[in-house]
C-alpha cells in the first residue's frame, strides 16, 4: 500500500509541475494575434464555395480565419436559437429576412449594422428593406438573392418541336402535348409542402397580383386576398396538378430533383439555388420565366434570401465588422459573387457579371420585368401555413379555387 | 424484518452513499428538467430576457385560440389512433407470434425469432426513409405493376386518409420484435404442469390461451401496454422520417410529439421562432395524460408475486 501511495503522490506532483509549462506555451500562441471567427449558416451545400470565399478574404486580412459551420436547413433556426440563448453562437451568421431576422435583433442577438461603412451607400433601398427594422436600423448586410423559374430539358423540347412558352395557356398546351407522348411534364410534388408554395405558387404569384407596388395594397387591406387575381392563381395550380407525376402527393423535393435530373420529367418549377445540382447533367437544360396568362404581364419573384450579420456577444467585434465592411465594397462584393454558390445573386449596386452561364440566364430573366420578394414574406408571414395548405388542397381537388382564396382571406387580420 | 443486534444487516444510514450517484444522475437529468418544464409552462417569451410570468395563460390560449385548439385536438386524436393501431397490430400480433413460437411443435423457431427481431435493430431514420421510398408510386410503381399488384400503387403517404395508418404500421413493423420477445420469455415462464393440467381437463387451444396463458402473462401484457402508450405519446422520429414535422399531408400525421417540436423547439417553418412556454404547456398536459393513463393500468395488471 505504502509504495503505491508514494507513487501516486509523486505522479501528482509531476503533473502539477508540467501544467504551467503547457499554459505558457498556450499564451505564446496568443501573442501572434491570430483571430478565429465562426460563421453559422443553413447552407450545408455551400461548404466548398464559402471555403473559397473565405480563403480570398484571408488574403486581405491574414490574421483573421473564418470557419464556415453550417447546420442542416430545417434545424438551422432551432440550433441557432439554442446557441444564441446559451451564448455559444457563431461570431458571424446568416440572417433570414423580414420578421424572422427582426425577431432575433429584438432579442438582442444581432448587432446593429447601420454604421458599417458602405452599407447604406452601396445598396438600393429595396435591397436593404428586408433587413431593416421599422425604425430604420439595419441588422444585417445583404448578401444574396434567389430567383424562381421553370427549369426545362432542352433536349426533350427539341425532340418534340416545342418552343419556350410566353403565356400560361401556351405552357399548359406544352404540358398537354408532353403528357400525350408519355413524358411527365412537371416534376413538382407536394409531400414536402414548402416547395410547392415557395417555388411554384409564390414564384408564379407576381404574374397574377403584380409587383411590390401592388403587394402593399393587399397588405393594407385595400385589395382583398380573395379577389379575381388570387382566384385565378389558385385555379392555375388546380389546372397544373394533372401534369405533375402520377402519385405527386408522395413526391418530395429531392424526388423532384432526381426526376428532372434523370430526364423522367421535362420541366421543374424550382428556385435558382438548385442550379448547382444539375451542373453535371447529361442533357442540355435552361430556364424560362413562369409565364403569365394572356393579358397579364410576366413578373419575376426575385427574393432577397441571405444576409450576414454579427453576434452582439462576439469576442472579436472589430474583425467581424471588418469582414462585413469588406462585403460592402466593390472588390469584396465581386469576390463574393464569384464564389457565391450556384443560383445565388449579388444584391449590391455595382455591375457584376457572373461566370456561370445558367446564373446569367437567371439574371437575364429579370430584364424588363417587375420583380418582388415572395408575397407573404414582408408582412403576411402568418398566412404562410394557411396559404400552403390551401394550395395543396386546391391541387388535390379538395377545395375549389374560390374556397381556397376565401379560406386564406378570412385569416387576414 | 427487525434489525437484531448481531444480524448481518449493518446499522446506520450508510445506504445513502450507495444511492447518491444514481440519485444525483436521476435528479439532474430527469427530475429537475421535468419540474423545470412544468415551471416553464407558466411563463411566456422565448429567452431569459423576455420571459414573463402569466400563470395558466398558455393553457388557456392553447385551448381557446382557434388554430391552436384545432392543432392540439387534431394531434391528440391522431396520437390515440396511432396508439390504437399499435395495440392492435404490434401487441396482438406480438402475442400471436409468441404463442406460435413457444408451441412445442414449432419448427425453425430461431429463424423466425431472428427475422421478427431484425427490424428493431435498424435506426428509425433508415426505416422511415426506406419505407418512404417503397411507398412512393414514382419509384416503386413500376415494380409493383410488373408483379401484378397495381392496386397497391397509390401515394400512401401523400393522402390524408391513409398516411397516419401507414406511418403507424411502419412503426409497428419496426418494433414488433420487442413485445414478441417479451411475451416469448413470459410464456416460457409458465410452469409446464399448469398447461398439462389444462390439457388433461380437455381444454382446446383457444381455451388454453384465454384461461391459462393470458392470465399468467397479464403483468407483462400490462407492462407492454404501458410502454407502448408512453412511447406512442412521445412518438416523433417515425413521423419526422417518413413525412415532415408539420404532420403532412394537411396535418393528418401530426402527433403530440411533432406538435410539441413545432411549437416549442423548432418553431413553424420558415420563421422558426419557438414559443417555449407554450411548448412546455403541451409537454405538461402530455405528462398529466400519461400519468392518468399509466396508473390505472399498472394497478389492474401488476400484482404481488
Amino acid at each position: 500500500m505504502k509504495k503505491s501511495s508514494r507513487f501516486l503522490i509523486a505522479s501528482f506532483v509531476l503533473t502539477l509541475l508540467i501544467i504551467p509549462c503547457l499554459v505558457a506555451q498556450g499564451t505564446q500562441e496568443q501573442g501572434s494575434q491570430k483571430v478565429v471567427l465562426t460563421m453559422g449558416s443553413w447552407r450545408t451545400d455551400d461548404v466548398e464555395q464559402m471555403g473559397r470565399l473565405l480563403t480570398e478574404y484571408k488574403k486581405i486580412a491574414p490574421n483573421v480565419e473564418i470557419q464556415f459551420q453550417p447546420t442542416n436547413p430545417p434545424d438551422y433556426n432551432a440550433t441557432l436559437r439554442l446557441q444564441l440563448d446559451s451564448k455559444t453562437g457563431p461570431d458571424l451568421m446568416y440572417a433570414r429576412s423580414y420578421a424572422a431576422g427582426q425577431e432575433l435583433f429584438n432579442a438582442g442577438y444581432f448587432a446593429d449594422c447601420t454604421d458599417i461603412p458602405g452599407l447604406m451607400q452601396n445598396f438600393t433601398s429595396s435591397n436593404l428593406a428586408p433587413w431593416r427594422m421599422p425604425n430604420g436600423k439595419m441588422f444585417a448586410v445583404p448578401f444574396a438573392a434567389v430567383s424562381h423559374a421553370v427549369y426545362y430539358n432542352k433536349d426533350i423540347f427539341k425532340a418534340n418541336g416545342l418552343a419556350v412558352p410566353t403565356t400560361w395557356e401556351e405552357f399548359l398546351a406544352i404540358c398537354d402535348k408532353l403528357q400525350k407522348k408519355g413524358i411527365t411534364p412537371l416534376a413538382n410534388g407536394v409531400a414536402d409542402e414548402w416547395d410547392i408554395l415557395e417555388c411554384f405558387f409564390l414564384g408564379m404569384l407576381p404574374d397574377y397580383v403584380g409587383g411590390a407596388s401592388e403587394r402593399v395594397k393587399y397588405e393594407s387591406g385595400e385589395k382583398k386576398l380573395n379577389d379575381s387575381s388570387f382566384v385565378a392563381a389558385y385555379q392555375a395550380m388546380a389546372d397544373v396538378a394533372k401534369y405533375c407525376p402520377k402519385g405527386y402527393e408522395s413526391v418530395t423535393y429531392n424526388d423532384s430533383q432526381v426526376l428532372f435530373n434523370t430526364q423522367k420529367a421535362a420541366m421543374f418549377i424550382d428556385g435558382s439555388w438548385t442550379a448547382g445540382v444539375y451542373a453535371d447533367a447529361t442533357f442540355n437544360w435552361g430556364v424560362f420565366a413562369i409565364p403569365a396568362p394572356k393579358g397579364r404581364k410576366t413578373a419575376i419573384c426575385f427574393h432577397p434570401d441571405m444576409a450576414i450579420t454579427m453576434n452582439t456577444t462576439t469576442k472579436h467585434p472589430a474583425e467581424a465588422k471588418a469582414f462585413l465592411a469588406w462585403l460592402c465594397t466593390k472588390e469584396g462584393a465581386t469576390t463574393a459573387s464569384k464564389n457565391l454558390p450556384s443560383g445565388y445573386f449579388p444584391m449590391i449596386n455595382f455591375e457584376i457579371k457572373l461566370d456561370d452561364v445558367h446564373a446569367n440566364e437567371f439574371l437575364a430573366l429579370n430584364s424588363g420585368k417587375e420583380t418582388d420578394a415572395r408575397f407573404v414574406w414582408p408582412a403576411l408571414m402568418d398566412l404562410y401555413s394557411p396559404m400552403n395548405q390551401a394550395v395543396i388542397k386546391v391541387m388535390k381537388g379538395q377545395l375549389t379555387a374560390q374556397q381556397a382564396a376565401d379560406s386564406v382571406a378570412a385569416l387576414k387580420k | 424484518m427487525s434489525k437484531k443486534k448481531n444480524s448481518i444487516i449493518p446499522h446506520g444510514n450508510y445506504w445513502i452513499i450507495y444511492v447518491l450517484p444514481a440519485l444525483l444522475f436521476y435528479v439532474v437529468f430527469m427530475a429537475w428538467p421535468l419540474l423545470d418544464s412544468l415551471r416553464l409552462s407558466l411563463f411566456t417569451g422565448n429567452n431569459i430576457a423576455t420571459r414573463k410570468f402569466i400563470g395558466f395563460g398558455n393553457f388557456v390560449r392553447l385551448f381557446t385560440e382557434e388554430t391552436s385548439r384545432a392543432r392540439y385536438w387534431g394531434a391528440f386524436v391522431h396520437t390515440w389512433y396511432f396508439f390504437f393501431i399499435h395495440m392492435l397490430v404490434q401487441n396482438c400480433l406480438g402475442i400471436l407470434f409468441a404463442v406460435i413460437l413457444t408451441n412445442a411443435t414449432m419448427k425453425g423457431r430461431q429463424f423466425y425469432q431472428t427475422v421478427i427481431f431484425i427490424p428493431t435493430t435498424f435506426a428509425v431514420l433508415v426505416t422511415g426513409y426506406l419505407w418512404k421510398l417503397l411507398l412512393n408510386p414514382v419509384w416503386c410503381g413500376d415494380v409493383l405493376s410488373k408483379m401484378h399488384l397495381s392496386f397497391l400503387v397509390r401515394p400512401w403517404l401523400g393522402e390524408s386518409t391513409t398516411a397516419l395508418t401507414c406511418v403507424a404500421l411502419i412503426s409497428c413493423w419496426q418494433w414488433m420484435g420487442i413485445p414478441t420477445m417479451m411475451f416469448v420469455a413470459a410464456l416460457r415462464n409458465i410452469p409446464e404442469d399448469c398447461i398439462e393440467a389444462a390439457d388433461i381437463e380437455g381444454a382446446n387451444a383457444w381455451q388454453l390461451f384465454a384461461h391459462v396463458k393470458l392470465p399468467m402473462i397479464l403483468p407483462v401484457v400490462g407492462m407492454i401496454a404501458i410502454l407502448t402508450f408512453v412511447n406512442n405519446f412521445n412518438a416523433f422520429d417515425v413521423v419526422f422520417a417518413t413525412e415532415n414535422v408539420n404532420g403532412a399531408p394537411s396535418y393528418s400525421t401530426d402527433l403530440i410529439g411533432t406538435l410539441f417540436y413545432r411549437v416549442g423547439i423548432a418553431g413553424q417553418h420558415p420563421i422558426g421562432i419557438p414559443d417555449t412556454g407554450m411548448g412546455a404547456a403541451i409537454a405538461t398536459i402530455t405528462f398529466i395524460v400519461l400519468l392518468l393513463g399509466v396508473l390505472p393500468v399498472l394497478k389492474a395488471t401488476q400484482r404481488e408475486q
